[in-house]
């Protein structure tokens, strides 16, 4: 029965929801009063108001009217933090993450699968998530793009997507690309070695520009033949290939590079390549082993999206401790912790907790963290990642100090718009559950005549 | 001597398959003048006829309304007691098609030999080339109204290419109306290590693929008119088998297997600008409604309602899904048809005649009106492959598909007393209330079960048959499963099955026949095909 409970519960928190969607007006005011205001921005505010004017967040500061019509939200002294953004996932995916069918496939998009009917859109709004970055698996030296998402729960699969932000490219480096773990899954595959992977992409950036090229010789002479005014045959244009279109849009930076790697040698080798060919590489995703190379990291501006303490699980992910994300942090290094996992996810503000107990990291170090450092490896610090006046209204309410071991998340909010209410999810349950119990003795009955 | 040995008994079958022919087609070479008399007329083509004659003559329909006058040389039919309709059709399935074997050989495919087929690329496959009529088949339709029906395989991701039957000729050159008419695209992608292996990889494989096709027409087309001075393309099979789609002359069918497949095949048919059919495997198309009607897509709606895997229901457990499956899907075309989006009745998913009609009833229970249910089996499938001036309604001219029912034919227990295909006469008889044939075997015991394909393993089944009541357990490689509710008929038998693996709930339909201590038949797994599987009784 208890699934179903759980699902009358998911459904009618979903109409609430919808309908109070449904009244708000485009520009409804909310203003959420008397919490302990987790700014990012700036400092703390106790006893701090948020007023949000439709989408977004108009004013933040102590003892805020609220404007004629407003919803006014007590907080009741509670911790309200920026919405939660997880840079590194995998959910509201549909079908396999990898296609391991080719070893190069930036033609593939994770665009083109985007699940809403993912449950655990729904499990992120619980754990305070408000936007997740969503990419092809790491069996490829150059996967999948990838893109950002808020967690606007309920919606259709164009609706999901984080407008604006920048698309990415997936790559990963090591183990997981070699197909080091993945013995008797099928053929051997080209690369066998770290050496290999790398080469397998240099090789591809050559390919694109010889591609490139013929595409700008093609443009030239059918100029020419425009310009003959018929005297010039029109040429036949080159073949489009999407996977080498994929390839130059990373050249062109059009594509943020978001590489999986976990040994320190092999990430100063990709910075180098990137370096050499023009390409925004913009993050190391799990880099355990980016504590041994904080100068450089800094150097080319390469951030780490990183667990505060998993590792272990496989032989190049042995030489770490919990204190890589705090040293990296300490030396300048644009740090996020993110999740990897549908699980963890719902517990980040906890991984960031570690980061002070094991780092010893300032509070605030730490919730940037989960928030701006992660919006800004996503390319959408401009929107969210700090409560201030001008951004989304994303925000995550919990009973206690986001790092507190024993805190809960209470209630998320994406747009201004409230999609997860921990109170009122429950009372709905145990309506649900009450009904279900109230029909039960009826059917007994009408079973037994 | 020895060659006359050899020849008896060749010579025995060839002989022995045209004494079958000719009986099933002696009926209606000599009968080509039929006429129905005094039978209440739904032509659908205007209001019923409440008592009329119809005149069929040499495969068509010569004459129909109230006061038609009776030619001599007709054989006549009374229809005093009895109802004509337009003949049923399935708009897509795929029951008909006998493919060639599949036996993936691993080894072969872990050495990287793998082919196109392997990869569920098979745009030349032809169902024309491998649909198997035959009388048997042909009764089992007739026997609920369907006298027409488009054949597509539907394994792979360029799956292959349709075709139109009429159910009256077991020799496919004769029953065929219409080859080649539509190209199965499908979203499921093959298992292995070849290149596309995942949903994402799938679409960016038809991205350009279909857009290589179109390349491919143009460059060829460019080279056979100018020749001097352009290099010439090379040729594919391939290519040249999508480009008539890929270039939009013809439709593709998109099988989708959810909502998202319905949006995702939306985006794909506008940004590559096909023609298009959406197949709705998994029952969900109500959830796009509006997108279905922005678009003015045409939908082939399945009756199988089985709330798919992505369904948030499914995600919540057995005792949800079903209840959607009992509450919400059975909706889905009645939905369809209040919103006023064209659709044709599917037969995709259900696993043989009487399980889409029963589907189909399912639909009606659910609020789809009857006419509206009518409409999408006769009118709406000749309308949208073209043949709407040949089939669909009973007028003068058109082709004489029909059925002859006793009382309704969209009705819980059907009465179709003859049915008609290309002018010819199918005479059905009337099955005792609640009997099916004895059955003739008995399971009960151990059998060994190899299933082949795709989905290749070896299963124990422990039978346990009662009358013709068929229980058992099954040992697979994800666990023990057990089912209830099978049947056995003669030596036909049939069970459905729900397996659970990897946290997804499969449905599996098992039907056969036995012949000894061995068994042949077929598994039906949802969306994702059929598969042959044999047995063989574990001795003891």
């Amino acid at each position: 029965m208890k699934p179903r409970i759980a699902a009358i519960g998911i459904c009618a928190a979903l109409l609430v929801l919808s309908l109070c969607g449904g009244l708000t007006a485009a520009e409804k005011a909310v203003l959420l009063k008397n919490g302990q205001v987790i700014t990012v921005s700036g400092g703390p505010i106790p006893g701090g108001d948020i007023l949000v004017q439709g989408t977004k967040i108009v004013k933040v500061g102590k003892g805020l009217s609220a404007p004629p019509g407003a919803e006014v939200i007590d907080l009741g002294g509670r911790w309200v933090m920026p919405g939660i953004i997880d840079s590194h996932s995998h959910i509201a995916l549909e079908g396999d993450v990898n296609e391991t069918g080719a070893l190069l496939t930036p033609e593939v998009d994770c665009k083109d699968v985007i699940n809403p009917q993912d449950i655990n859109i729904f499990y992120a709004l619980t754990g305070g998530v408000t936007a997740v970055h969503t990419m092809h698996g790491s069996a490829n030296p150059i996967g999948g793009k990838g893109i950002s998402l808020k967690m606007r729960w309920g919606k259709g699969p164009e609706e999901l997507v984080f407008a604006g932000a920048p698309l990415t490219s997936k790559w990963a480096l090591g183990e997981n690309p070699k197909r080091s773990n993945m013995s008797g899954m099928g053929p051997s595959r080209y690369p066998r070695t770290r050496m290999g992977v790398e080469e397998s992409i240099r090789d591809e950036f050559e390919k694109a520009r010889e591609y490139m090229k013929k595409w700008a010789e093609y443009e030239k002479t059918a100029k020419a033949a425009r310009d003959s005014k018929g005297k010039v045959p029109t040429p036949l244009p080159p073949k489009k290939d999407y996977r080498l279109e994929g390839i130059t849009d990373i050249l062109n930076g059009k594509l943020w590079v978001r590489c999986h790697g976990y040994q320190s040698e092999e990430m100063l080798s990709i910075m180098r390549l990137c370096k050499e060919y023009g390409v925004k590489l913009v993050c190391f995703e799990h880099g355990l082993e980016s504590y041994r190379i904080t100068n450089e990291l800094v150097e080319y501006g390469v951030a780490v999206s990183t667990f505060a303490d998993f590792w272990g699980y496989k032989w190049e992910a042995y030489n770490t401790m919990p204190q890589a994300a705090a040293l990296c942090a300490k030396r300048g290094v644009l740090v996020a912790l993110s999740s990897d996992d549908a699980e963890r996810m719902r517990h980040l503000f906890n991984d960031a907790a570690k980061t002070v107990r094991f780092g010893g990291v300032t509070e605030d170090a730490a919730v940037r963290m989960l928030t701006i450092n992660p919006a800004k490896i996503m390319g959408v610090d401009r929107w969210v990642g700090t409560i201030e006046p001008g951004k989304d209204a994303d925000l995550a309410v919990f009973n206690r100090h986001p790092l507190d071991p024993f805190t809960v998340c209470e209630m998320t909010m994406v747009d201004g718009k409230v999609y997860f209410d921990r109170a009122k999810y429950l009372e709905e349950r145990k309506k649900a559950e009450e009904e279900e119990k109230k029909k039960e003795p009826e059917k007994k009955d009408g079973g037994e005549v | 001597m020895p060659h006359r040995t050899r020849f008896r008994p060749l010579l025995f079958s060839l002989s022995f398959i045209f004494l079958v022919s000719l009986s099933l087609r002696s009926e209606q070479d000599l009968h080509r003048v039929w006429a129905v008399k005094d039978a209440r007329i739904i032509t659908l083509a205007g209001p019923p006829i409440e008592k009329g004659n119809l005149v069929i003559r040499d495969g068509l329909i010569e004459a129909v309304g109230a006061s038609i006058p009776i030619p001599k040389d007709a054989e006549v039919i009374d229809g005093a007691k009895l109802t004509v309709y337009p003949g049923l059709m399935d708009g897509l399935g795929q029951s008909l098609l006998k493919l060639p074997e599949e036996k993936t050989d691993m080894t072969r495919i872990y050495s990287g030999e793998f082919t196109d087929k392997d990869r569920g690329i098979t745009p030349g496959l032809a169902a024309f080339d491998h649909v198997n009529l035959g009388k048997a088949a042909f009764e089992k339709y007739h026997k609920l109204g369907f006298v027409a029906g488009h054949v597509m395989p539907d394994r792979g991701v360029f799956t292959g290419r349709s075709a139109l039957f009429s159910f009256s000729d077991p020799d496919k050159n004769k029953a065929l109306l219409l080859k080649d008419v539509c190209l199965g695209i499908g979203f499921s992608p093959s298992n292995f290590l070849v290149y596309p292996n995942s949903l994402m990889g799938v679409h960016a494989y038809l991205k350009q693929a279909l857009n290589d096709a179109v390349y491919f027409d143009q460059a060829t087309s460019r080279w056979l008119k100018e020749m001097k001075g352009l290099t010439r393309p090379d040729h594919s099979p391939n290519l040249e088998a999508l480009a008539g789609y890929a270039t939009a002359a013809k439709p593709v069918i998109f099988l989708c297997r959810n909502q998202n497949d319905i949006r995702r095949s939306l985006s794909l048919a506008a940004e590559l600008k096909l023609d298009y059919f959406i197949a709705d495997l998994g029952g969900e198309s109500f959830e796009v409604i509006p997108e279905l009607k922005k678009a003015k897509t045409r939908v082939l709606c399945t009756v199988a309602f089985k709330a798919p895997g992505s369904s948030l229901y499914a995600q919540q457990g057995k005792a949800e899904k079903e209840r959607a499956e009992k509450e919400i899907y059975p909706k889905n075309p009645a939905r369809l048809a209040e919103a006023g989006i064209p659709f044709a009745f599917s037969s995709l998913g259900t696993d043989d005649p009487k399980a889409f009609a029963e589907g189909i009833q399912k639909a009606i229970d659910a609020g789809l009106p009857k006419e509206k249910a009518l409409e999408a089996l006769t009118k709406t499938p000749a309308a949208f492959f073209g043949l709407d001036r040949a089939l669909g309604t009973i007028e003068p001219g058109k082709i004489a598909n029909l059925v002859l029912v006793e009382g309704e034919l969209l009705a819980k227990e059907t009465k179709v007393r003859f049915a008609f295909a290309d002018g010819g006469r199918f005479e059905l008889k009337e099955a005792k209330p609640g009997e099916g044939e004895k059955p003739t075997v008995n399971l009960t015991g151990k059998w060994e079960m190899t299933i082949e394909g795709g989905m290749a393993m070896k299963l124990t089944v422990d039978f346990a048959q009662e009358e013709a009541a068929l229980s058992g357990k099954m040992t697979t490689p994800f666990g023990m499963f057990e089912f209830t509710g099978g049947s056995v008929s003669g030596k036909d038998f049939s069970f459905e099955m729900n397996v659970s693996v990897g946290g997804q709930d499969i449905d599996l339909f098992f039907s056969g026949s036995v012949e000894g201590d061995r068994m042949t038949g077929s598994v039906v797994q949802g969306g994702a095909g059929t598969a042959e599987f044999t047995a063989r009784r574990i001795p003891g």
